[in-house]
């Protein structure tokens, strides 16, 4: 406080003043206006955009209302004033929670209201034509107010824009719509200025430009907040060993209660839901003190984590174990200790979770780190070095998406007919977009009007009409009903009801007989996880083990079940892949032994066995390693590029090693390596020059390779699923009757197989393959590492397994294996119904009778 | 004593006998009938992206162009002279009028050389004049082809479901279209482009299979497989 004091007076002259009613309220409380909220206030008096980089705790809230308050109280005004769009709704809530009471403890007359999916239809009706002077809403609720032809007059007064957390929104397709009504506003609200809210983040510029496009010529100023107290970080130093694969960190369980029982409240940060679940149950396993510990994600029911959620508050928990839906945002009151198990991925998002403890500025937050494995002990060591420097990984924003474009252009159309001119100046205005051809943008255009297919078959059903001085207007009024119901970027996985049940007939072999009667609603499941199942395997949700009984209609059946190990292991890999910045450390502290003084003894017995046995892997060069194992051949190799990239890179060089014929039969991809297995020798046939590492690695596999296999690549369907329905061409639903998600998903890879194969220039497929090249499949990432290995590939043969190779290798069985042909699974259940004719002498001609 | 080679699913083609009469099933999901020289195609739903563009859904208008071309294939392969349509081959009786003017000349093209018989479905059930015949029903050789499969008529031959099976097995799973019979009753497997598929141990199915003499017949990608009924699972 002394040092940010000391700060404001040495800049007096420039510091704006403050209105009575703030310098009162100032006073009364005790404290001092920050110098960083002076700061934005100054700018926004200039008439500049700001963009306010600031840490946890800083006071960010204010400093974003601050302008508003005192333009109000300087100037009374009728109408909206400031529009606040944060990325949870939750968010928004607390906000305005948080703003209320100043605002009411100064005695002031301005309106502060809501506006979320929850708020009553009523309510939203009125707030369009009664607006409050501050609303706080999402990029989704900004979407549907733009669309609706008042928003003119709406928006018309708005004098400021507040944009929270916005480096969380800038990276998806939420902020290429965000950015969009952005743009619009500014053409509404000419006067207006932006004022955004960010953490740390590698590349401010970036955010800075992104807030400044849509009101240029005006600038945007850059303010940084100072800084809390440097967080205090360290590694779980456990007795017991670093287990060399796997994901649960159940041996560090034990310690685990033994720290939550030191602390007041502690946050234990997950990757995924599923070892959410596992976590929270081992730790249930040992708690003989029955310390409330409690479970939070978010494929649990709505009811159930607003329960958590409120004893936490109240204070009432010692500890919360969850995913990344506590990673932004609410102020959960006073967390002692962030713990991350497992690995951190990326260094913001530590930064951002380690901030998640003690919201005081001027105290330390205190964050602990357990490895689930040998190479997260490395990554982890690598995120403590990168969080002790407040080093950032830097994720740019993308160029925006064609189909958000889509979404946002029949947006427009509903509002007021649109001139295709207007409307491409104010769309290249919006960051993401401003490099957008305007051919392109004719295409888009045409795709909304008639579905923009070469073969023009839909002409007269056009949604968008040409007006006589060259305007489009919709159709008709159903068109901008529809568009309200399909608005959005996010489309959730499809996903399954979980509701208990009892148990069916215990009888061995039943396959008939009643599924007991629907009882408690214990959540949501993706679908993918439960198409997998079979009746009466077992798997963990909502922190028990239950049995899997049936499907009916959206509702996947589950019976409590008494077995001690669920029988399906649900964890899918880590949710986020190793952030490059991350990467890049890692693969320096196994370069560089010198690093290596800070790890654990068995982790750095494990990598001293590995430059024994073969080679450590260098910073820039590739290892690759090839060795047998019982009867195949395993080639291993290293390029710490994360899950997703790894996964690409398997596909793509199966294909090639299939042509090469030697016989690929598998491969499994962690974020670290990549093994393969072939029933072919390979260390001999590179020894004899039949095989070449630097050929078989070269870039060109992103060409025919990768076309080849997009064809058939469920990855890409999935991808287009979420392009169909953004765009508009498929519908989430239809007034009166919601559409599944499993007749979505059955109809869009349908409809994506007929594209695909007739247009496969069409502007859709276009949108899925860019999704897809940064999404899914990575292949960007993967792009820039092949780059960096050529020439630079490490070829070690060996005659057995390295220490290395260990967990990759461990995974095999755990992990999904990819290569393995369905086709396989049926030709074994096809030689079974051979064999089974067999044995009564049947003519296998005639099997089928 | 000798060992005798194991025989594997390579080594044959899966042949359907069914009352009596053999089929070949086809991985596009027609069956042909050499006996005849017919090829049997069920619910083709043709022109079913187009019907959702009067809703504002703009789907690729290509659905009926990529059946077709999938027609044209089989009949290549097989050399049939008769094509018996086992209803719903239109998705909508209107479909007959929203046809693209290259589809309709390609599928005039077919009609006007082959024996052509359209049987009515639930979807199109109207004759109409694309060419060919077009019936309720249709009796050859002892068997029955009708669109809607129903239990209890001996050599019924149908579509209407749009079959397909789940397997499982070593923890992994796999589901496509099939072909599925028994003594009485075989139903075949949807064949247009734009059709999705249903597992037959699924609801719609219920009492219409005798489930010990139940045979599956899974498309692969390269092949069909004959599955026992013991390894279906409902999901």
């Amino acid at each position: 406080m002394c040092v940010q004091t000391a700060v404001l007076q040495g800049n007096q002259r420039l510091l704006p003043e403050l209105s009575a009613p703030v310098t009162a309220w100032f006073a009364g409380k005790g404290w001092q206006a920050r110098a960083h909220q002076l700061a934005v206030l100054a700018a926004e008096r200039e008439g500049n955009s700001v963009l306010l980089i600031a840490p946890t705790g800083a006071g960010k809230t204010l400093a974003g209302f601050l302008p508003s308050i005192e333009d109000l109280i300087a100037s009374p005004h009728s109408g909206l004033h400031t529009l606040y769009i944060s990325p949870l709704k939750a968010l928004a809530v607390d906000v305005a929670r948080n703003l209320g009471d100043p605002v009411r403890e100064m005695a002031l007359p301005i309106k502060i209201e809501t506006r979320t999916g929850d708020t009553p239809a009523s309510r939203r009706q009125r707030q369009r034509f009664d607006p409050p002077h501050i609303l706080m809403t999402t990029p989704e609720q900004l979407a549907l107010l733009i669309s609706h032809p008042d928003s003119a007059k709406l928006f018309g007064g708005l004098k400021r824009v507040v944009l929270d957390e916005l480096h969380a929104l800038v990276t998806s397709k939420r902020g290429d719509l965000l950015a969009l009504g952005v743009s619009r506003l500014a053409r509404l609200a000419p006067q207006m200025r932006v004022t955004a809210l960010s953490a740390t983040v590698a590349e401010p510029e970036i955010l800075r430009d992104w807030i400044a496009a849509p009101v240029a010529p005006r600038p945007a100023k850059l303010i940084h907040a100072p800084g809390g107290a440097p967080p205090k970080l360290s590694i779980l130093a456990s007795d017991d060993r670093v287990p060399w694969a796997g994901h649960s960190a159940a041996y560090a369980v034990p310690e685990l209660l033994e720290t939550i029982e030191k602390h007041g409240t502690t946050l234990l940060f997950v990757n995924t839901r599923s070892q959410a679940e596992m976590l929270f149950q081992n730790l249930w396993a040992i708690n003989e003190d029955a310390l409330p510990i409690a479970l939070h994600h978010g494929s649990l029911s709505v009811e159930q984590r607003r329960k958590v959620e409120s004893a936490m508050v109240a204070g009432n928990l010692r500890a919360v174990v969850c995913t990344s839906t506590l990673d932004l945002g609410i102020d959960w009151g006073d967390v002692d200790l962030v713990v991350q198990v497992g690995a951190p991925k990326g260094a913001s998002r530590m930064l951002q979770r380690v901030g998640r403890a003690n919201h005081r500025l001027d105290e330390p937050s205190k964050a602990l780190f357990v490895p689930a494995n040998r190479f997260e002990v490395l990554e982890c060591e690598a995120a403590l070095e990168a969080v002790a420097e407040g080093a950032q990984d830097s994720e740019r924003p993308l160029p925006g998406g064609l189909d958000v474009l889509a979404q946002h252009l029949l947006g427009l159309a509903c509002a007021a007919p649109l001139d295709p001119d207007t409307a491409f100046a104010e769309i290249t205005a919006a960051w993401p977009y401003r490099d957008l051809p305007r051919e392109k943008f004719d295409k888009v255009l045409e795709f909304v009007s008639t579905g923009g297919y070469a073969l023009k078959a839909y002409e007269r059903f056009a949604k968008l009409r040409k007006t006589e001085d060259g305007r489009l207007r919709i159709a008709n009024p159903q068109i901008a009903q529809q568009y309200r119901l399909n608005a959005g970027t996010i489309v959730e996985e499809p996903m399954l009801k979980v509701r208990f049940v009892r148990a069916r007939g215990i009888k061995k072999g039943a396959t008939t007989g009643p599924i007991g009667r629907g009882g408690r609603m214990l959540g949501e499941i993706e679908e993918y996880f439960i198409d997998q199942l079979v009746r009466g395997d077992t798997f963990m949700f909502g922190g028990e083990i239950v049995a899997f009984e049936g499907v009916v209609e959206t509702e996947a059946y589950v019976s409590r079940s008494f077995s001690d190990n669920p029988k399906i292991p649900s964890y899918m890999g880590g949710k986020f892949p190793l952030s490059t910045f991350l990467a890049d450390r890692v693969r320096r502290i196994l370069a560089e032994p010198e690093h290596w003084q800070q790890l654990p003894d068995q982790v750095r017995e494990w990598l001293e066995l590995q430059r024994h046995a073969s080679v450590l892997p260098g910073r820039d060069s590739l290892l690759v390693e090839t060795f047998p194992r019982a009867d195949k051949h395993y080639l291993v190799c290293y390029p710490f590029e994360g899950r997703l990239a790894h996964q690409t890179l398997g596909m793509l060089l199966t294909r090639r090693l299939e042509r090469a014929r030697t016989q690929p039969l598998g491969f499994v991809a962690s974020d670290y390596a990549l093994a393969i297995w072939c029933a072919t020798d390979l260390s001999a046939l590179i020894r004899t020059d039949r095989l070449s590492l630097d050929q078989l690695f070269d870039e060109d596999m992103l060409g025919d390779d990768l076309e080849a296999w997009l064809d058939e690549s469920a990855l890409m369907k999935r991808t287009f699923r979420n392009c169909a329905i953004i765009s508009g061409l498929i519908e989430r639903r239809h007034p009166g009757k919601e559409k599944s998600g499993r007749q979505i998903t059955m109809s869009s890879d349908i409809i994506y197989d007929v594209l695909y194969q007739h247009e496969p220039d069409h502007i859709l497929i276009e949108a899925t393959r860019h999704d897809a090249a940064r999404g899914l499949l990575d292949i960007e990432r993967l792009g820039v590492a092949l780059k960096r290995i050529r020439q630079h590939i490490l070829h070690k043969p060996l005659d057995r397994i390295s220490p290395l190779a260990v967990p990759v290798m461990l995974d095999i069985g755990k992990e999904p294996i990819f290569g393995e042909a369905r086709d396989a699974l049926m030709r074994e259940a096809a030689e079974d119904l051979i064999a089974e004719a067999m044995a009564f002498g049947a003519d296998p001609a005639h099997i089928g009778r | 004593m000798a060992q005798t080679q194991p025989i594997s699913v390579d080594d044959w083609q899966t042949t359907i006998r069914f009352c009596g009469h053999d089929f070949m099933p086809l991985i596009s999901g027609a069956l042909y009938w050499p006996e005849i020289d017919a090829l049997l195609v069920a619910d083709l739903h043709f022109e079913k992206f187009s019907s959702f563009a009067p809703s504002g859904q703009f789907l690729p208008p290509y659905d009926t162009a990529m059946t077709l071309q999938r027609l044209e294939g089989d009949i290549d392969l097989t050399g049939a002279r008769k094509v018996i349509a086992l209803g719903d081959s239109f998705h909508r009786d209107n479909g007959v009028n929203t046809l693209q003017p290259q589809d309709r000349q390609r599928l005039s093209a077919l009609t006007g050389t082959l024996d052509w018989v359209w049987l009515a479905g639930n979807h199109d059930p109207s004759a109409h004049a694309l060419g060919g015949h077009c019936a309720a029903q249709l009796a050859i050789a002892g068997l029955t082809f009708q669109h809607e499969p129903r239990p209890g008529t001996k050599g019924l031959v149908a579509g209407h479901l749009h079959p397909a099976a789940r397997i499982a097995m070593n923890g992994k799973s796999a589901r496509r279209s099939c072909f599925a019979y028994d003594d009485n009753l075989m139903i075949l497997p949807a064949y247009g482009a734009s059709t999705g598929s249903l597992n037959i141990l699924s609801p719609a199915f219920q009492g219409l299979f005798d489930k010990s003499a139940l045979q599956v017949v899974m498309i692969g990608r390269d092949r069909t497989y004959p599955v026992g009924s013991s390894r279906l699972v409902a999901r």
